[in-house]
Protein backbone atom coordinates (compact mmCIF):
# COMPACT_ATOMS: atom_id res chain seq x y z
CA UNK A 1 0.00 0.00 0.00
CA UNK A 2 0.99 3.60 -0.82
CA UNK A 3 -1.66 5.59 -1.37
CA UNK A 4 -3.21 7.25 0.36
CA UNK A 5 -0.31 9.20 1.24
CA UNK A 6 -1.03 11.56 4.11
CA UNK A 7 -2.60 9.00 6.16
CA UNK A 8 0.35 6.98 5.44
CA UNK A 9 2.63 9.60 6.70
CA UNK A 10 4.43 10.32 3.73
CA UNK A 11 4.73 14.09 4.92
CA UNK A 12 3.67 16.10 7.50
CA UNK A 13 1.25 18.84 8.52
CA UNK A 14 2.76 21.53 6.40
CA UNK A 15 3.12 20.18 3.16
CA UNK A 16 -0.52 18.70 3.45
CA UNK A 17 -1.37 22.51 3.76
CA UNK A 18 0.61 23.01 0.52
CA UNK A 19 -0.63 19.88 -1.00
CA UNK A 20 -4.14 21.12 -0.35
CA UNK A 21 -3.77 24.21 -1.93
CA UNK A 22 -1.96 22.73 -5.11
CA UNK A 23 -5.39 20.59 -5.09
CA UNK A 24 -7.41 22.96 -4.67
CA UNK A 25 -5.76 25.31 -7.25
CA UNK A 26 -6.52 22.24 -9.80
CA UNK A 27 -9.79 21.98 -8.54
CA UNK A 28 -10.44 26.02 -8.85
CA UNK A 29 -9.09 25.78 -12.63
CA UNK A 30 -10.85 23.02 -13.86
CA UNK A 31 -14.00 24.60 -13.17
CA UNK A 32 -13.66 27.78 -14.52
CA UNK A 33 -12.68 25.97 -17.86
CA UNK A 34 -16.16 23.93 -17.26
CA UNK A 35 -17.66 27.43 -17.55
CA UNK A 36 -18.94 26.77 -13.59
CA UNK A 37 -17.20 30.52 -12.79
CA UNK A 38 -20.33 31.54 -14.45
CA UNK A 39 -23.31 32.06 -13.66
CA UNK A 40 -25.63 31.63 -16.65
CA UNK A 41 -23.79 28.57 -17.67
CA UNK A 42 -24.59 26.84 -14.42
CA UNK A 43 -28.69 27.34 -14.27
CA UNK A 44 -28.84 26.55 -18.10
CA UNK A 45 -28.86 22.55 -16.80
CA UNK A 46 -32.38 23.71 -14.58
CA UNK A 47 -33.53 24.53 -18.33
CA UNK A 48 -32.01 22.17 -20.13
CA UNK A 49 -30.32 24.50 -22.41
CA UNK A 50 -26.88 23.39 -21.83
CA UNK A 51 -26.63 20.14 -19.22
CA UNK A 52 -22.88 20.39 -18.80
CA UNK A 53 -23.38 20.31 -14.75
CA UNK A 54 -24.95 17.01 -14.87
CA UNK A 55 -22.18 15.74 -17.37
CA UNK A 56 -19.61 17.44 -15.69
CA UNK A 57 -19.85 16.51 -12.27
CA UNK A 58 -21.10 12.56 -13.03
CA UNK A 59 -18.11 12.70 -15.75
CA UNK A 60 -15.96 12.97 -12.15
CA UNK A 61 -17.56 11.21 -9.91
CA UNK A 62 -17.33 7.66 -12.19
CA UNK A 63 -13.80 8.72 -13.03
CA UNK A 64 -12.64 9.12 -9.34
CA UNK A 65 -15.08 5.90 -8.50
CA UNK A 66 -13.56 3.97 -11.33
CA UNK A 67 -9.75 5.29 -10.33
CA UNK A 68 -10.29 4.09 -6.11
CA UNK A 69 -12.02 1.06 -7.46
CA UNK A 70 -8.70 -0.12 -9.82
CA UNK A 71 -6.18 0.99 -7.27
CA UNK A 72 -7.61 -0.23 -4.36
CA UNK A 73 -8.48 -3.51 -6.41
CA UNK A 74 -4.95 -3.99 -7.29
CA UNK A 75 -3.29 -3.25 -3.94
CA UNK A 76 -2.24 -0.45 -4.10
CA UNK A 77 -4.65 1.90 -2.74
CA UNK A 78 -5.70 1.20 1.47
CA UNK A 79 -9.81 2.19 0.72
CA UNK A 80 -10.38 1.93 4.82
CA UNK A 81 -8.04 4.66 5.04
CA UNK A 82 -9.92 7.33 2.64
CA UNK A 83 -12.19 9.90 4.63
CA UNK A 84 -16.20 8.61 4.01
CA UNK A 85 -18.88 11.29 4.74
CA UNK A 86 -21.02 9.94 7.80
CA UNK A 87 -24.90 9.29 6.61
CA UNK A 88 -27.48 11.16 8.22
CA UNK A 89 -30.15 10.96 6.39
CA UNK A 90 -33.09 13.29 7.09
CA UNK A 91 -30.49 16.32 7.34
CA UNK A 92 -29.20 15.12 4.20
CA UNK A 93 -32.45 14.93 2.09
CA UNK A 94 -33.53 18.25 3.68
CA UNK A 95 -30.25 20.09 3.23
CA UNK A 96 -30.05 18.84 -0.55
CA UNK A 97 -33.12 19.85 -1.69
CA UNK A 98 -32.45 23.14 0.09
CA UNK A 99 -29.13 23.58 -1.63
CA UNK A 100 -30.64 22.83 -5.26
CA UNK A 101 -33.30 25.79 -4.12
CA UNK A 102 -30.16 28.09 -3.46
CA UNK A 103 -28.22 26.96 -6.52
CA UNK A 104 -31.17 27.60 -8.99
CA UNK A 105 -31.57 31.19 -7.18
CA UNK A 106 -28.13 32.33 -6.64
CA UNK A 107 -26.83 30.71 -10.10
CA UNK A 108 -23.79 29.28 -8.06
CA UNK A 109 -22.91 26.00 -5.58
CA UNK A 110 -20.72 27.13 -2.56
CA UNK A 111 -17.35 25.95 -4.41
CA UNK A 112 -18.30 27.23 -7.62
CA UNK A 113 -19.22 30.80 -6.35
CA UNK A 114 -15.47 30.86 -5.11
CA UNK A 115 -14.26 29.97 -8.62
CA UNK A 116 -16.77 32.93 -9.68
CA UNK A 117 -15.38 35.32 -7.39
CA UNK A 118 -11.73 34.59 -8.48
CA UNK A 119 -13.18 35.12 -12.09
CA UNK A 120 -14.40 38.97 -11.45
CA UNK A 121 -17.76 37.98 -11.24
CA UNK A 122 -19.46 40.19 -8.22
CA UNK A 123 -22.23 37.83 -8.14
CA UNK A 124 -20.25 34.90 -7.14
CA UNK A 125 -18.55 37.19 -4.59
CA UNK A 126 -21.98 37.83 -2.91
CA UNK A 127 -23.05 34.06 -3.17
CA UNK A 128 -20.06 33.15 -1.18
CA UNK A 129 -20.82 36.59 1.05
CA UNK A 130 -23.98 34.23 1.31
CA UNK A 131 -22.63 30.97 2.04
CA UNK A 132 -20.76 32.79 5.04
CA UNK A 133 -23.61 34.75 6.58
CA UNK A 134 -26.17 31.27 6.01
CA UNK A 135 -23.27 29.31 7.98
CA UNK A 136 -23.38 31.61 10.41
CA UNK A 137 -26.78 31.90 10.96
CA UNK A 138 -27.40 28.38 11.67
CA UNK A 139 -24.52 28.37 14.25
CA UNK A 140 -26.83 31.08 15.85
CA UNK A 141 -29.91 29.12 15.95
CA UNK A 142 -27.93 25.55 16.20
CA UNK A 143 -30.25 24.94 18.83
CA UNK A 144 -33.16 24.62 17.28
CA UNK A 145 -32.21 22.15 14.28
CA UNK A 146 -29.83 20.29 17.03
CA UNK A 147 -32.16 17.18 17.25
CA UNK A 148 -33.16 17.34 13.23
CA UNK A 149 -29.43 17.53 12.54
CA UNK A 150 -28.35 13.94 14.34
CA UNK A 151 -31.89 12.55 13.18
CA UNK A 152 -31.30 9.46 10.67
CA UNK A 153 -27.94 8.63 11.87
CA UNK A 154 -26.70 5.94 10.03
CA UNK A 155 -22.71 6.02 10.98
CA UNK A 156 -20.17 5.19 7.59
CA UNK A 157 -23.00 3.88 5.53
CA UNK A 158 -21.72 2.62 1.44
CA UNK A 159 -23.52 1.61 -0.91
CA UNK A 160 -21.65 -1.72 -1.61
CA UNK A 161 -21.84 -2.43 1.86
CA UNK A 162 -25.59 -2.02 2.38
CA UNK A 163 -26.35 -3.83 -0.79
CA UNK A 164 -24.22 -6.41 -0.14
CA UNK A 165 -22.71 -5.84 -3.46
CA UNK A 166 -18.77 -6.04 -4.36
CA UNK A 167 -17.83 -2.46 -5.39
CA UNK A 168 -16.34 -2.55 -8.78
CA UNK A 169 -19.60 -4.23 -9.75
CA UNK A 170 -21.84 -1.17 -8.21
CA UNK A 171 -19.14 0.83 -9.73
CA UNK A 172 -19.55 -0.33 -13.45
CA UNK A 173 -23.21 -0.38 -12.37
CA UNK A 174 -23.14 3.16 -11.81
CA UNK A 175 -20.66 4.13 -14.72
CA UNK A 176 -23.60 2.87 -17.13
CA UNK A 177 -26.08 4.61 -15.48
CA UNK A 178 -24.01 7.69 -16.39
CA UNK A 179 -23.80 6.99 -19.20
CA UNK A 180 -27.31 6.44 -19.43
CA UNK A 181 -28.10 9.64 -18.26
CA UNK A 182 -25.80 11.57 -20.57
CA UNK A 183 -27.56 10.16 -23.69
CA UNK A 184 -30.98 10.77 -22.20
CA UNK A 185 -29.48 14.65 -21.32
CA UNK A 186 -28.73 14.85 -25.15
CA UNK A 187 -31.49 14.09 -26.10
CA UNK A 188 -33.19 16.44 -23.80
CA UNK A 189 -31.36 19.16 -24.94
CA UNK A 190 -31.64 18.73 -28.52
CA UNK A 191 -35.28 18.36 -27.90
CA UNK A 192 -35.89 21.54 -26.30
CA UNK A 193 -33.19 23.43 -28.09
CA UNK A 194 -35.57 22.33 -31.19
CA UNK A 195 -38.11 24.01 -29.40
CA UNK A 196 -36.04 27.10 -29.36
CA UNK A 197 -35.14 26.56 -33.10
CA UNK A 198 -31.06 26.95 -31.29
CA UNK A 199 -28.64 24.53 -32.71
CA UNK A 200 -27.16 21.38 -31.14
CA UNK A 201 -23.87 22.75 -28.94
CA UNK A 202 -21.53 19.62 -28.64
CA UNK A 203 -19.44 17.90 -31.50
CA UNK A 204 -19.54 14.23 -30.20
CA UNK A 205 -16.13 13.62 -30.96
CA UNK A 206 -14.54 13.36 -27.40
CA UNK A 207 -17.69 12.26 -26.25
CA UNK A 208 -16.99 8.59 -27.71
CA UNK A 209 -13.61 8.39 -26.22
CA UNK A 210 -14.23 9.35 -22.86
CA UNK A 211 -17.18 6.41 -23.00
CA UNK A 212 -15.01 3.81 -24.19
CA UNK A 213 -12.75 5.42 -21.91
CA UNK A 214 -15.10 4.92 -18.88
CA UNK A 215 -16.12 1.47 -20.21
CA UNK A 216 -12.73 0.21 -20.46
CA UNK A 217 -12.33 1.14 -16.45
CA UNK A 218 -15.39 -0.59 -15.44
CA UNK A 219 -13.88 -3.64 -17.22
CA UNK A 220 -10.71 -2.90 -15.39
CA UNK A 221 -12.11 -2.62 -11.79
CA UNK A 222 -14.19 -5.79 -12.34
CA UNK A 223 -10.91 -7.46 -13.46
CA UNK A 224 -9.21 -6.75 -10.21
CA UNK A 225 -12.29 -8.68 -8.66
CA UNK A 226 -10.36 -11.66 -10.50
CA UNK A 227 -7.16 -11.00 -8.39
CA UNK A 228 -7.86 -12.04 -5.06
CA UNK A 229 -10.22 -14.61 -3.85
CA UNK A 230 -13.66 -12.93 -3.12
CA UNK A 231 -11.70 -10.20 -1.12
CA UNK A 232 -14.39 -8.66 1.56
CA UNK A 233 -16.31 -12.15 2.20
CA UNK A 234 -13.61 -13.88 3.80
CA UNK A 235 -12.94 -12.01 7.33
CA UNK A 236 -9.52 -12.00 7.86
CA UNK A 237 -8.57 -13.64 11.25
CA UNK A 238 -7.21 -10.75 13.79
CA UNK A 239 -3.13 -10.36 13.33
CA UNK A 240 -1.10 -8.90 16.03
CA UNK A 241 -0.47 -6.12 15.18
CA UNK A 242 1.35 -3.78 17.35
CA UNK A 243 1.60 -0.20 18.29
CA UNK A 244 4.50 1.23 20.53
CA UNK A 245 4.03 3.38 23.63
CA UNK A 246 4.58 6.79 22.25
CA UNK A 247 1.69 6.04 19.41
CA UNK A 248 -0.72 4.63 21.95
CA UNK A 249 0.32 7.21 24.65
CA UNK A 250 -0.58 10.25 22.38
CA UNK A 251 -3.45 8.24 21.32
CA UNK A 252 -4.74 7.46 24.85
CA UNK A 253 -4.58 11.37 25.24
CA UNK A 254 -5.83 12.78 21.67
CA UNK A 255 -8.74 10.53 21.18
CA UNK A 256 -9.48 8.49 24.04
CA UNK A 257 -12.34 6.77 22.60
CA UNK A 258 -11.24 5.50 19.98
CA UNK A 259 -9.23 2.33 21.60
CA UNK A 260 -10.17 0.19 24.79
CA UNK A 261 -7.27 -0.61 26.57
CA UNK A 262 -6.79 -3.86 28.60
CA UNK A 263 -4.46 -4.76 30.66
CA UNK A 264 -3.43 -8.49 30.57
CA UNK A 265 -1.75 -9.58 33.67
CA UNK A 266 -2.31 -10.83 37.04
CA UNK A 267 -5.54 -8.91 38.65
CA UNK A 268 -3.40 -8.07 41.59
CA UNK A 269 -0.42 -6.49 39.32
CA UNK A 270 -2.93 -4.47 37.37
CA UNK A 271 -4.47 -3.47 40.23
CA UNK A 272 -0.97 -2.19 42.21
CA UNK A 273 0.13 -0.24 38.86
CA UNK A 274 -1.27 0.25 35.05
CA UNK A 275 -1.13 2.65 32.41
CA UNK A 276 -3.94 5.32 33.58
CA UNK A 277 -6.48 4.50 31.31
CA UNK A 278 -6.43 0.67 31.39
CA UNK A 279 -8.61 -1.57 32.61
CA UNK A 280 -8.06 -4.78 34.48
CA UNK A 281 -9.07 -8.82 34.11
CA UNK A 282 -11.99 -8.61 36.55
CA UNK A 283 -10.94 -11.16 39.36
CA UNK A 284 -13.58 -13.69 38.28
CA UNK A 285 -12.80 -13.98 35.15
CA UNK A 286 -8.67 -14.10 34.78
CA UNK A 287 -9.00 -15.64 31.54
CA UNK A 288 -10.90 -12.11 30.35
CA UNK A 289 -13.78 -14.47 28.25
CA UNK A 290 -15.37 -11.02 28.30
CA UNK A 291 -13.02 -9.61 25.87
CA UNK A 292 -14.97 -11.41 22.95
CA UNK A 293 -17.94 -10.26 23.44
CA UNK A 294 -16.70 -6.21 23.77
CA UNK A 295 -18.57 -3.92 21.11
CA UNK A 296 -16.05 -3.54 18.24
CA UNK A 297 -16.61 0.23 18.16
CA UNK A 298 -13.01 0.77 19.77
CA UNK A 299 -9.65 -0.89 19.24
CA UNK A 300 -8.70 -3.21 21.57
CA UNK A 301 -5.32 -2.73 22.44
CA UNK A 302 -4.01 -5.43 25.04
CA UNK A 303 -0.95 -5.67 27.07
CA UNK A 304 1.02 -7.82 29.28
CA UNK A 305 4.39 -7.91 31.23
CA UNK A 306 6.31 -8.04 28.28
CA UNK A 307 5.15 -7.78 25.06
CA UNK A 308 2.22 -10.47 23.84
CA UNK A 309 3.52 -13.31 21.53
CA UNK A 310 0.13 -14.22 20.74
CA UNK A 311 -3.79 -13.30 21.27
CA UNK A 312 -5.66 -14.54 24.47
CA UNK A 313 -8.17 -16.70 22.96
CA UNK A 314 -11.09 -14.39 23.52
CA UNK A 315 -9.47 -11.76 22.35
CA UNK A 316 -9.18 -13.46 19.14
CA UNK A 317 -12.49 -13.86 18.64
CA UNK A 318 -13.18 -9.84 19.19
CA UNK A 319 -15.20 -8.23 16.17
CA UNK A 320 -12.62 -5.16 15.43
CA UNK A 321 -8.62 -4.39 15.30
CA UNK A 322 -6.76 -5.62 17.87
CA UNK A 323 -3.58 -4.26 19.15
CA UNK A 324 -0.87 -5.01 21.38
CA UNK A 325 1.69 -2.97 23.35
CA UNK A 326 5.07 -3.30 21.49
CA UNK A 327 7.31 -4.54 24.73
CA UNK A 328 4.30 -4.54 26.58
CA UNK A 329 3.83 -2.74 30.43
CA UNK A 330 8.04 -2.58 30.50
CA UNK A 331 8.03 -0.68 27.69
CA UNK A 332 5.53 1.47 28.72
CA UNK A 333 6.77 2.24 31.97
CA UNK A 334 10.68 3.51 30.28
CA UNK A 335 9.04 5.14 27.46
CA UNK A 336 6.30 7.42 29.35
CA UNK A 337 6.45 6.87 33.08
CA UNK A 338 9.40 7.41 33.44
CA UNK A 339 10.89 11.44 33.36
CA UNK A 340 12.22 11.64 29.71
CA UNK A 341 16.54 12.57 29.65
CA UNK A 342 17.07 16.08 27.72
CA UNK A 343 18.65 15.54 24.61
CA UNK A 344 22.37 15.67 23.51
CA UNK A 345 23.67 16.61 21.44
CA UNK A 346 20.28 18.72 20.85
CA UNK A 347 18.74 18.36 16.90
CA UNK A 348 15.27 19.52 15.91
CA UNK A 349 14.07 16.22 16.10
CA UNK A 350 15.32 15.24 19.19
CA UNK A 351 13.80 18.02 20.94
CA UNK A 352 10.63 17.81 19.43
CA UNK A 353 10.66 14.02 20.80
CA UNK A 354 11.72 14.99 24.33
CA UNK A 355 8.88 18.22 24.35
CA UNK A 356 6.34 15.31 23.07
CA UNK A 357 7.70 12.64 25.72
CA UNK A 358 7.73 15.19 28.16
CA UNK A 359 4.21 16.39 27.83
CA UNK A 360 3.15 12.96 28.12
CA UNK A 361 4.95 12.44 30.58
CA UNK A 362 3.40 14.80 32.68
CA UNK A 363 -0.33 13.89 31.19
CA UNK A 364 0.60 10.46 32.66
CA UNK A 365 1.88 10.34 35.86
CA UNK A 366 0.40 13.96 36.72
CA UNK A 367 3.49 15.28 36.95
CA UNK A 368 3.18 18.95 37.79
CA UNK A 369 5.34 20.38 35.18
CA UNK A 370 7.62 18.75 32.65
CA UNK A 371 11.34 19.62 33.06
CA UNK A 372 12.62 22.79 30.93
CA UNK A 373 13.84 21.93 27.62
CA UNK A 374 17.42 23.07 27.02
CA UNK A 375 16.61 25.10 23.99
CA UNK A 376 14.29 28.56 23.39
CA UNK A 377 10.96 26.64 23.24
CA UNK A 378 7.41 26.58 22.83
CA UNK A 379 4.81 24.54 24.57
CA UNK A 380 4.82 21.13 23.27
CA UNK A 381 2.63 20.84 20.27
CA UNK A 382 0.47 17.29 19.70
CA UNK A 383 -0.21 17.64 16.20
CA UNK A 384 -3.48 15.92 14.63
CA UNK A 385 -2.98 13.76 11.99
CA UNK A 386 -5.13 13.38 8.82
CA UNK A 387 -7.70 15.52 7.62
CA UNK A 388 -10.36 16.16 9.76
CA UNK A 389 -13.42 14.14 9.58
CA UNK A 390 -16.54 15.71 9.41
CA UNK A 391 -17.72 18.97 8.01
CA UNK A 392 -16.37 17.71 4.96
CA UNK A 393 -17.18 20.16 2.33
CA UNK B 1 -19.07 33.78 -27.18
CA UNK B 2 -17.73 32.45 -23.82
CA UNK B 3 -18.97 28.81 -25.27
CA UNK B 4 -16.30 28.14 -27.31
CA UNK B 5 -13.62 29.00 -24.75
CA UNK B 6 -15.31 26.49 -22.69
CA UNK B 7 -13.54 22.62 -22.21
CA UNK B 8 -16.01 19.83 -23.85
CA UNK B 9 -18.18 18.32 -20.48
CA UNK B 10 -17.42 15.19 -20.94
CA UNK B 11 -13.31 15.90 -21.41
CA UNK B 12 -13.85 18.35 -18.20
CA UNK B 13 -15.49 15.80 -16.14
CA UNK B 14 -13.12 13.18 -16.47
CA UNK B 15 -10.65 16.07 -16.20
CA UNK B 16 -12.40 17.26 -12.58
CA UNK B 17 -12.11 13.78 -11.50
CA UNK B 18 -8.47 12.61 -12.05
CA UNK B 19 -8.28 16.03 -9.74
CA UNK B 20 -10.70 14.23 -7.65
CA UNK B 21 -8.50 11.34 -7.34
CA UNK B 22 -5.59 13.13 -6.67
CA UNK B 23 -7.19 14.45 -3.68
CA UNK B 24 -7.76 10.92 -2.24
CA UNK B 25 -4.42 9.70 -3.49
CA UNK B 26 -2.46 12.29 -1.78
CA UNK B 27 -4.78 13.57 1.12
CA UNK B 28 -7.02 10.18 1.68
CA UNK B 29 -9.98 12.76 1.31
CA UNK B 30 -12.19 14.46 -1.15
CA UNK B 31 -12.35 18.23 -1.97
CA UNK B 32 -14.83 20.59 0.19
CA UNK B 33 -15.67 24.16 -0.09
CA UNK B 34 -18.59 25.22 2.00
CA UNK B 35 -16.56 24.18 5.31
CA UNK B 36 -13.53 26.96 4.62
CA UNK B 37 -16.82 29.52 4.29
CA UNK B 38 -18.08 28.39 7.74
CA UNK B 39 -14.48 28.59 8.81
CA UNK B 40 -13.85 32.10 7.63
CA UNK B 41 -17.35 33.18 8.59
CA UNK B 42 -16.93 31.86 12.24
CA UNK B 43 -13.42 33.71 12.19
CA UNK B 44 -14.55 36.70 10.80
CA UNK B 45 -17.52 36.91 13.42
CA UNK B 46 -15.18 35.85 16.32
CA UNK B 47 -13.08 39.25 15.20
CA UNK B 48 -15.76 41.18 15.63
CA UNK B 49 -17.61 39.95 18.71
CA UNK B 50 -15.24 37.44 20.47
CA UNK B 51 -17.37 37.28 23.59
CA UNK B 52 -20.82 36.24 21.84
CA UNK B 53 -18.98 33.81 19.71
CA UNK B 54 -16.77 32.45 22.51
CA UNK B 55 -19.30 31.85 24.83
CA UNK B 56 -21.33 29.85 22.01
CA UNK B 57 -21.46 26.27 22.73
CA UNK B 58 -21.64 25.64 18.83
CA UNK B 59 -18.38 28.04 17.81
CA UNK B 60 -16.35 26.98 20.85
CA UNK B 61 -15.45 23.93 18.77
CA UNK B 62 -13.75 26.20 16.29
CA UNK B 63 -12.61 29.24 18.06
CA UNK B 64 -10.72 29.81 21.60
CA UNK B 65 -7.98 30.23 23.28
CA UNK B 66 -5.23 28.41 21.14
CA UNK B 67 -7.63 27.33 18.31
CA UNK B 68 -7.08 29.33 14.80
CA UNK B 69 -10.34 28.28 13.17
CA UNK B 70 -8.06 28.92 10.36
CA UNK B 71 -5.96 26.36 10.66
CA UNK B 72 -7.70 23.49 8.30
CA UNK B 73 -6.47 22.13 5.25
CA UNK B 74 -9.62 22.59 3.78
CA UNK B 75 -9.04 26.60 4.32
CA UNK B 76 -5.76 26.14 1.95
CA UNK B 77 -7.71 24.18 -0.40
CA UNK B 78 -10.33 26.58 -0.84
CA UNK B 79 -7.60 29.09 -1.05
CA UNK B 80 -6.38 27.16 -4.19
CA UNK B 81 -9.73 27.16 -5.77
CA UNK B 82 -10.25 30.81 -5.42
CA UNK B 83 -6.45 31.26 -7.24
CA UNK B 84 -7.55 28.45 -10.05
CA UNK B 85 -10.47 30.62 -10.77
CA UNK B 86 -8.27 34.05 -11.37
CA UNK B 87 -5.76 31.51 -13.45
CA UNK B 88 -8.48 29.94 -14.99
CA UNK B 89 -10.32 32.94 -16.00
CA UNK B 90 -7.12 35.19 -16.91
CA UNK B 91 -5.89 32.92 -19.57
CA UNK B 92 -9.07 32.18 -21.42
CA UNK B 93 -9.53 36.40 -21.31
CA UNK B 94 -12.20 36.19 -19.18
CA UNK B 95 -11.26 37.78 -16.38
CA UNK B 96 -13.04 41.10 -15.67
CA UNK B 97 -14.66 42.78 -13.01
CA UNK B 98 -19.11 42.06 -14.24
CA UNK B 99 -22.43 41.04 -13.35
CA UNK B 100 -23.63 37.94 -15.03
CA UNK B 101 -27.02 37.41 -15.75
CA UNK B 102 -29.62 35.69 -18.13
CA UNK B 103 -30.06 37.57 -21.12
CA UNK B 104 -32.91 39.42 -19.55
CA UNK B 105 -31.95 42.97 -18.16
CA UNK B 106 -32.28 42.84 -14.84
CA UNK B 107 -31.19 46.07 -12.10
CA UNK B 108 -27.97 44.57 -10.87
CA UNK B 109 -28.95 44.85 -6.99
CA UNK B 110 -31.66 42.48 -7.71
CA UNK B 111 -29.52 40.17 -9.08
CA UNK B 112 -26.95 40.64 -6.31
CA UNK B 113 -29.71 40.17 -3.84
CA UNK B 114 -30.53 37.36 -5.68
CA UNK B 115 -27.13 35.73 -5.27
CA UNK B 116 -27.11 36.83 -1.69
CA UNK B 117 -30.40 35.08 -1.35
CA UNK B 118 -28.93 32.07 -2.80
CA UNK B 119 -25.90 32.09 -0.99
CA UNK B 120 -27.61 32.11 2.51
CA UNK B 121 -30.08 29.10 1.52
CA UNK B 122 -26.53 27.05 0.82
CA UNK B 123 -24.99 28.59 3.97
CA UNK B 124 -27.29 26.92 5.75
CA UNK B 125 -28.15 23.66 3.72
CA UNK B 126 -25.02 22.66 4.07
CA UNK B 127 -24.32 22.94 7.60
CA UNK B 128 -27.12 20.95 7.65
CA UNK B 129 -25.97 17.87 5.43
CA UNK B 130 -22.18 18.50 6.49
CA UNK B 131 -21.36 19.48 2.93
CA UNK B 132 -22.24 20.33 -0.17
CA UNK B 133 -21.33 20.07 -3.95
CA UNK B 134 -17.92 19.37 -3.81
CA UNK B 135 -17.66 17.62 0.25
CA UNK B 136 -21.34 15.57 -0.37
CA UNK B 137 -22.30 14.64 -3.96
CA UNK B 138 -18.97 14.59 -5.59
CA UNK B 139 -16.46 13.42 -2.60
CA UNK B 140 -19.22 11.66 -0.82
CA UNK B 141 -20.83 10.43 -3.70
CA UNK B 142 -17.50 9.17 -5.16
CA UNK B 143 -16.96 7.07 -2.17
CA UNK B 144 -20.67 5.83 -2.36
CA UNK B 145 -21.57 7.19 0.77
CA UNK B 146 -25.53 6.70 0.85
CA UNK B 147 -26.29 9.95 2.57
CA UNK B 148 -24.22 11.77 0.11
CA UNK B 149 -26.33 10.09 -3.17
CA UNK B 150 -29.74 11.19 -0.93
CA UNK B 151 -28.05 14.72 -1.10
CA UNK B 152 -27.03 14.78 -4.55
CA UNK B 153 -30.61 13.52 -5.95
CA UNK B 154 -32.23 16.40 -3.73
CA UNK B 155 -30.18 19.02 -4.89
CA UNK B 156 -31.06 18.29 -8.28
CA UNK B 157 -34.54 17.51 -7.19
CA UNK B 158 -34.67 21.25 -5.41
CA UNK B 159 -33.45 23.12 -8.63
CA UNK B 160 -35.28 21.50 -10.58
CA UNK B 161 -38.39 22.44 -8.24
CA UNK B 162 -37.57 26.12 -8.01
CA UNK B 163 -36.31 26.66 -11.36
CA UNK B 164 -40.09 27.76 -12.40
CA UNK B 165 -39.98 30.58 -9.75
CA UNK B 166 -37.06 32.48 -10.65
CA UNK B 167 -37.23 31.76 -14.63
CA UNK B 168 -37.31 34.96 -15.75
CA UNK B 169 -33.76 35.62 -14.36
CA UNK B 170 -32.10 33.22 -16.26
CA UNK B 171 -34.13 32.34 -19.48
Amino acid sequence: MIFPLYPLDAFGYEASLVAGTLLGFAFGFVLERSGFGRAPVLAAQFYFADTRVLKVMFGAIVTALLGTTILAGAGVLDYSLLTVPETFLWPQLAGGLLLGVGFIVSGYCPGTAVVAAGSGNLDGAMTVAGVMAGSLLYGFFHPWVAEFEMSGAMGVARLPDLLGVPQALLAAGVAAMAVGMFLGAEALEKLFARRRGGGPLLAPVPRNWVFIGIALASLGGLGTLALEPPAPAAAPAPRVVRIDSLTLARTLVESPDSVRLVDVREPAACEAKRIPGAMCLPADDPGGSFLADLPPTRRLVLYGAAELRALPGPAARFGGPVLVLAGGFAAFETAILTAPVAPSPVTPEALARFRLVSALHAKFTGAAAAPPPPAPAGPARVQPRGPKKGGGC
Amino acid sequence: MPHQKLWNPYVAGVALGLVLLASFLVMGNGLGASGAANRAAIGAAYVVAPDTVGHDPYFAKYVGPGKNVLDDWLVFEVLGVFLGGVVGAYSAGRLRRGILMGPRPMPAWGRLGLALAGGILMGVAARLARGCTSGQALTGGSVLSLGSWVFMMMVFAGGYLAAPLVRRQWR
